[in-house]
């Protein structure tokens, strides 16, 4: 809300310096936004928060002004008494059909007015906040707005057909030209106000081209007026047409004080642009809420704000505000809230006006606040350590939007089948080059891996070396009913083979439970390579995926180097977290290490030939090592492969003996031979 | 006698001399512990070395003139030692410690394996749940695909408040609804202070950390998707002095020196009183967060006794706080990830 000095004075006199009231004011809840001088007046800048329509005009901010200074407040005096004559009604009508979107329309009818240039000092004034001087009777309108915060409109009466004005939702297919040149089709539930032939104004958003005051107009009606918030809010977005007007009326006027507005601006265009009033005024109005005493009891004041304010000083500010105190004790009073401030209802609501007004630098920042333990949550103690893991592989943590495009949300799902959710509308402006013709970016990701492969893409593109990427965020798979289940992943990425990756998310599962045992399943996920892929799970449930990117799933996100890409479930790895591990005692003899080397036809995996020797080797075994994979047709044949293992042995009673080591040698060869067909290397 | 003809103690003297000389040309010649050796069997041996020759000549030399050969004998043989001693001495070190080899630079990059970094929005995330931690504030959650009770109404957002246009918020569509119910992804973290106080009783202290959205176009100030901390705490006797300390506490805390933090009006539907605070840093007030207390029909959504308890909330933006901790200008950076960012934190 732009305010200009000289104007502000008028109705205050908070002295001649703009900076200690801005300063004040910014503590009381009108923050400074910015001062800007215009000729020899100042433009200030000051935010006002949406629950304070009343700031919305310069009296309401002198009000504040008055109350923060102790200086009195001047009303401009205007003279309502004649206001009951029906002297008007010979003149026009006015009939509002449409009460659920307009729940007060006044109009008065001065005649006889010399439309011309405005009075230097309003020309001015409304310069200094930004508003460009059109004609006396424009420019009072305008100001009244600015002055009290009631927006109003003024008609060329002469062009109003059928001396009428109508309040009413439009009919089929209505247009109009408003003054701004533009014309609008009206949609049902926006408020028309029309004549008796057509649409002369969009209510309380802006009038109509052809009714507007010109430089002939002698009869003028004024229009104040009283439209729904919502409503003037829907007409507004629905038109992409926002106004001074519109937005005051969106924000609440003071619909007791219609009347007032009205009743001011015509009195202006009498003593500025000449012409007679039209004794009376037309009021059409509604029920509008009661304003209800507040009960407020003193003690609240310190119960929420922690400080002590003396009772007289309480209720002096509440007066500054408007606020009537019926009546009042040692521990409490009643008031009743003014007119203008349909926020006040509540004793809380008085409270923060007493406390903003007396200032919360009063507030101490040093009171004692009882001790009291904070806990982690398991959650969080196991992402510390999948983040030490990953961290520790060489993976820097990337982090993505939530929503992504059609594209990559078809490209791959492996948690579910169930289609996406999907967002009415859609983030705007991050996508990067080489995306941007995706198509909106609003379908909630069931999985990471397509924004890491997006980063990837952005990364090769840059020529940047070693992208390896991991991102731990929620994912959204849709339910039958309810809210979507949001598991939380942890998402890789990396141009490393896939059994380097399947080595980090070894690494990870196992920091997070110690003695899991994974199992590697062919997947049939489209985006992985068809062998170089793996469905992860531990105890017959799914945990995870990892692959190689398949060439389809390379171009599908414009990849040109080798990529592996894998997610685990970390919400359910969570549930099997063991962060306290336990001591096993140590044997203090030396461990003896045996390679073997096996020749075992080709689909023999690696985890039935590990699972036979681990069976086989008895209680000596302390690990198996897995050294290579090597194939050698011309000696072994076709469709066999030599697969090289060590064995590490260790008892706890005593130093191996060769002999102990040849018997369990013994007997892992025979139990390879008999359950893998595998035969050593001689 | 004649010129030429020397007395053989004369002849015996050069000869020492000359053995003397030859010894240490040997000694201070050789280029390895090897080379010493040799010239030691060579010079000092006990079988066959020059001295031990040159020795047995004394007995040649005239009776009187004995103790003078004597004496010059013992002086080289001590003189022969000493340079051997000199010369093993040189190759001390070498024995000890290997022998040098210049063809080593030892400036040449270490071998390492690279460390990943965090993000830093995760940096400023830990950092934020540490400092509060300390203060007695555990962390809790919600989701992040939230209805309109937990985003809106039991924050004291009505219907018809502005902060509920489908323009401003990411609602789901319609086909997403498949039990007829409004959902939307959370505009903020409030939505877990509702979660919360609808399981428990006080007294609570919890923050709430995660992602928000709202459908701004990203620029370099803006981004659809940001972070949230939210804090809460409610018991008997909270007010806006328990706020204000507790913000003093964590801005001393997080800034790391003695910084002011003030408190100035706003407006938030779920607080009342509403306050913004700003803290006093590299010379100006620069904008915390929006916080209050919480408005006395929050407590009624959850079914707290409004007469007894009181608590106040504040919301931080974390991104703001990342961006001015590490300079960074432009918020769209942190979710690009373009590796040579993401390696600078």
């Amino acid at each position: 809300m732009d305010i200009s000095w000289n104007w502000l004075r008028e109705y205050v006199d908070p002295g001649a310096n703009p900076d200690s009231v801005v300063e004040q004011l910014t503590m009381s809840g009108l923050n400074h936004e910015s001062t800007t001088a215009v000729g020899n007046d100042w433009c200030i800048d000051l935010e006002v928060t949406s629950n304070r329509p009343d700031c919305l005009g310069h009296l309401g901010i002198a009000r504040e002004v008055a109350v923060l200074t102790d200086r009195p407040l001047r009303m401009p005096s205007v003279d309502l008494s004649r206001d009951d004559d029906r002297e008007i009604e010979k003149y026009c009508q006015v009939t509002v059909e449409a009460s659920h979107l307009c729940r007060r329309y006044t109009a008065r009818l001065v005649r006889g007015v010399r439309v011309g240039p405005s009075p230097q000092w309003l020309a001015q004034r409304l310069k200094t906040i930004g508003i460009e001087p059109i004609n006396n009777i424009v420019d009072i309108s305008n100001y009244v707005m600015m002055e009290c915060g009631q927006p109003l409109h003024t008609f060329d009466f002469a062009k109003l057909r059928g001396n009428r004005i109508v309040v009413r939702e439009p009919k089929q297919g209505e247009q109009m030209v408003a003054i701004n040149h533009q014309t609008y089709t009206f949609e049902p539930g926006m408020c028309v106000i029309a004549d008796a032939e057509r649409p002369v104004a969009i209510g309380g958003v802006m009038g109509g081209a052809e009714t507007e005051i010109s430089p002939s107009t002698r009869d003028v009606l004024i229009e104040a007026a009283w439209f729904v918030p919502g409503s003037i809010r829907g007409t507004a977005r629905q038109l992409n047409l926002h106004s001074d007007s519109s937005f005051r009326f969106e924000r609440g006027v003071d619909i007791e004080a219609v009347p007032w507005a009205g009743a001011r601006c015509a009195q202006l265009i009498v003593e500025l642009a000449g012409g007679e009033l039209v004794p009376g005024q037309i009021d059409v109005k509604f029920g509008f809420p009661e304003r209800h005493p507040i009960e407020f009891r003193f003690a609240g004041i310190t119960r929420n704000l922690g400080i002590e304010i003396p009772r007289d000083i309480v209720v002096k500010i509440l007066r500054g505000l408007g606020v009537e105190v019926l009546d009042h004790d040692r521990q409490r009073c009643r008031c009743l809230a003014p007119s203008w401030r349909r926020d006040l209802t509540r004793e809380i609501d008085l409270v923060e006006e007493v406390g903003r007004i007396y200032g919360y630098d009063k507030v101490p920042d040093n009171v004692a606040v009882p001790m009291t333990s904070s806990y982690k949550p398991q959650g969080i103690r196991v992402l510390e350590k999948v983040r030490d893991v990953v961290r520790a592989a060489g993976f820097d943590e990337a982090m993505s939007p939530s929503l992504i495009p059609e594209a990559w949300s078809s490209a791959c799902s492996p948690w579910t089948d169930r289609q996406p959710l999907v967002s009415q509308q859609p983030m705007l402006g991050v996508l990067e080059k080489g995306s941007q013709n995706l198509g909106p970016v609003q379908y909630l990701r069931r999985t990471l891996m397509a924004s890491l492969l997006e980063a990837k893409r952005i990364n090769e593109y840059r020529a940047n070396d070693e992208i390896d990427l991991f991102e731990i965020a929620h994912v959204y798979l849709p339910q039958e009913q309810g809210l979507p289940l949001e598991p939380l992943m942890l998402g890789i990425v990396s141009g490393r083979s896939y059994v380097d990756v399947k080595g980090v998310i070894e690494n990870v599962c196992r920091e997070i439970d110690p003695a899991i045992s994974l199992d590697f399943s062919p997947t049939d996920l489209m985006i992985f390579d068809q062998s170089h892929s793996a469905t992860i799970s531990a105890d017959g449930k799914v945990v995870g995926y990892v692959g190689a990117i398949s060439p389809g799933g390379k171009k599908t996100f414009g990849l040109r180097q080798p990529t592996t890409a894998a997610e685990l479930d970390l919400t359910a790895l969570s549930q099997r977290a063991v962060l306290i591990r336990r001591f096993s005692p140590l044997s203090e003899f030396p461990a003896v290490t045996r390679d073997l080397n096996f020749i075992v036809a080709e689909e023999v995996l690696w985890k039935q030939l590990e699972a036979t020797v681990r069976v086989s080797s008895g209680a000596l075994l302390e690990s198996i090592q897995y050294r290579e994979t090597f194939r050698d047709p011309n000696r072994d044949g076709p469709g066999k492969k030599r697969v090289l293992l060590s064995l590490t042995l260790r008892s706890r009673e005593s130093t191996l003996s060769g002999a102990q080591v040849d018997d369990v040698c013994r007997s892992v060869i025979e139990a390879c031979q008999s359950q893998v067909g595998a035969s050593l290397v001689s | 006698m004649a010129p030429g003809n020397s007395s053989p103690l004369e002849s015996f003297v050069r000869e020492l001399d000359a053995l003397l000389e030859a010894a240490r040309q040997s000694f201070g010649s050789a280029s390895s512990l090897q080379q010493v050796e040799e010239a030691r069997v060579a010079f000092l041996g006990a079988k066959s070395g020059r001295f031990k020759a040159a020795q047995k000549q004394l007995g040649q030399i005239p009776a009187d003139a004995k103790p003078t050969a004597g004496q010059h004998l013992n002086r080289v043989k001590n003189e022969i030692q000493a340079a051997f001693d000199a010369a093993k001495a040189r190759f001390a070190t070498e024995s000890f410690r290997g022998e040098a080899d210049p063809t080593f630079d030892r400036t040449l990059p270490g071998t390492t394996s690279r460390l990943g970094r965090l993000h830093p929005i995760t940096q400023t995330i830990n950092e934020l749940m540490d400092i509060m931690g300390r203060l007695g504030f555990s962390p809790a959650y919600g989701p992040e695909v939230e209805d309109e009770r937990h985003n809106f109404e039991a924050l004291n957002i009505p219907a018809d408040h502005p902060a509920r246009d489908p323009l401003d918020n990411f609602y789901l569509s319609v086909a997403s609804k498949r039990d007829g119910e409004t959902r939307l992804l959370r505009s903020q973290t409030s939505t877990v202070q509702i979660r919360v106080m609808e399981n428990r009783q006080p007294p609570i202290r919890v923050i709430s950390l995660g992602r928000v959205y709202r459908p701004d176009t990203a620029d370099p100030t803006h981004y659809p998707m940001f972070h949230q901390m939210e804090g809460l705490m409610v018991d008997e006797h909270v007010n806006l002095a328990t706020l204000k300390t507790v913000l003093q506490l964590f801005a001393t805390n997080y800034l790391g020196a003695s910084v002011p933090v003030r408190i100035r009006p706003s407006f938030f539907p779920f607080t009342e009183p509403s306050v913004e605070a700003d803290y006093f840093w590299n010379g100006k007030w620069t904008e915390f967060g929006g916080a209050g207390i919480i408005d006395p029909n929050v407590f009624k959504a959850v079914g707290y006794d409004t007469e007894r308890y009181t608590g106040f909330a504040f919301g931080l933006g974390v991104e703001r706080l990342c961006m001015i901790r590490h300079g960074i200008i432009d918020i769209r950076n942190l979710y690009t990830n373009d590796v040579r960012f993401l390696r600078q934190f």
